[in-house]
């Protein structure tokens, strides 16, 4: 391909603004010269002057308030959400916070200060332990599936 | 001004920054939108979807990027999940040039106007957005993107999410092609 060649397939992009600046130098250089190409690009920046000048449509007016309504209400739910989310976490970690603080109440009042110092794992403590997983376990599966299926139904409607 | 005040403060859950970047980015984001799907309904319910999934996804917006592109993005790919299911070859880039060009829904669409010339034309009927309208997806999203929407090739590169190098060859193949497509249905007239 010659240099006619290369600088006719830039013709396009140098009517849309996409050449290099060294690119820009080599197409100006050439269409001083060269009436072939300083014709190509003016039909080049002619359609290019066209897309620019082309009119916008306007959305309706009704579509953006609906659209304004909807993402308004959209955002308040998940500011709900979050705050819901926080307020959990918080709770559970208050309540694992009081059971753990109930242990060594039960072994004070069942056994007195001494047991604390018990390292023995009795089985009344891993029968305590083991209720207290499993009730959490299963209130926290049940709050998971709970906001899983909220936010679904949120998201279909 | 930029938008990055507005986007920090409805990161924070501020309504009237939502409101406020709806405004700003209304017509625009109307008009890409159209564009792509071309029916005015289709664009509708986009540009409903295009702010829910904004408000959805603001939080994890990283606000040293572009707004702009960002929000084109969301946009785009909420439009190519639409148009993948109901005109899947419609997103195909051509791979022969020439006019008639591209995907057989292009060619059907270039025999009778499509919806959205019939809601242009209310306003200024012009033959090149007709040309614009029947060019393949692929093609009219890089020319809307450059000359409507004025992005630099780095932010069509970013919204595209293919390398520079493409968007300069796309565009370039776009030029051609709807410069064909002028010639062909306006033969030895002038169309600007």
């Amino acid at each position: 391909m010659n240099d006619h060649d290369a600088i006719r397939r830039m013709l396009a992009l140098a009517a849309a603004g996409a050449l290099e600046p060294d690119e820009e130098r080599r197409v100006a250089a050439h269409v001083q010269s060269c009436a072939s190409c300083a014709a190509e690009l003016e039909e080049w920046q002619i359609v290019a002057g066209g897309l620019r000048r082309l009119p916008t449509p306007q959305p309706p007016a009704s579509l953006v308030e609906r659209a304004r309504a909807r993402a308004e209400a959209r955002l308040a739910e998940e500011a709900e959400y979050r705050l819901h989310r926080g307020v959990m976490v918080f709770l559970v970690f208050f309540a694992w916070a009081l059971t753990l603080m109930s242990w060594p109440l039960v072994r004070l009042v069942s056994g007195g200060l001494l047991g604390l110092l018990d390292p023995r794992l009795n089985q009344a403590w891993v029968g305590f332990a083991a209720f207290t997983t499993f009730v959490w376990l299963g209130g926290g599966t049940a709050a998971v599936l709970l906001s899983l299926r909220q936010r679904r139904e949120r998201s279909l409607a | 001004m930029g938008p990055e005040n507005d986007v920090a403060r409805l990161r924070r859950g501020d309504m009237d920054a939502l409101s406020a970047l709806i405004s700003r980015y209304q017509n625009r984001l109307y008009r890409y939108l159209l564009r792509l799907v071309r029916e005015p309904a289709e664009a509708e319910d986009l540009f409903q979807q295009t702010w829910l999934r904004v408000v959805e996804k603001i939080r994890s917006f990283d606000p040293s990027r572009n707004f702009d592109a960002w929000l084109f993005i969301v946009a785009r790919n909420l439009a190519i999940d639409r148009l993948r299911r109901i005109h899947p070859e419609s997103l195909d880039e051509p791979i022969l040039e020439g006019f008639p060009g591209g995907t057989a829904m292009d060619r059907l669409a270039s025999k009778e106007p499509a919806a959205i010339d019939r809601v242009l034309e209310r306003e200024r009927s012009s033959r090149l957005t007709t040309a614009l309208t029947v060019l393949p997806v692929p093609y009219r999203e890089v020319l809307t993107l450059r000359f409507e929407e004025e992005m630099k090739l780095e932010e069509i590169a970013q919204v595209l999410g293919v390398p520079l190098s493409t968007v300069k060859s796309r565009l370039r193949r776009s030029l051609e092609q709807l410069r064909r497509c002028l010639e062909t249905r306006y033969p030895g007239e002038s169309w600007q």
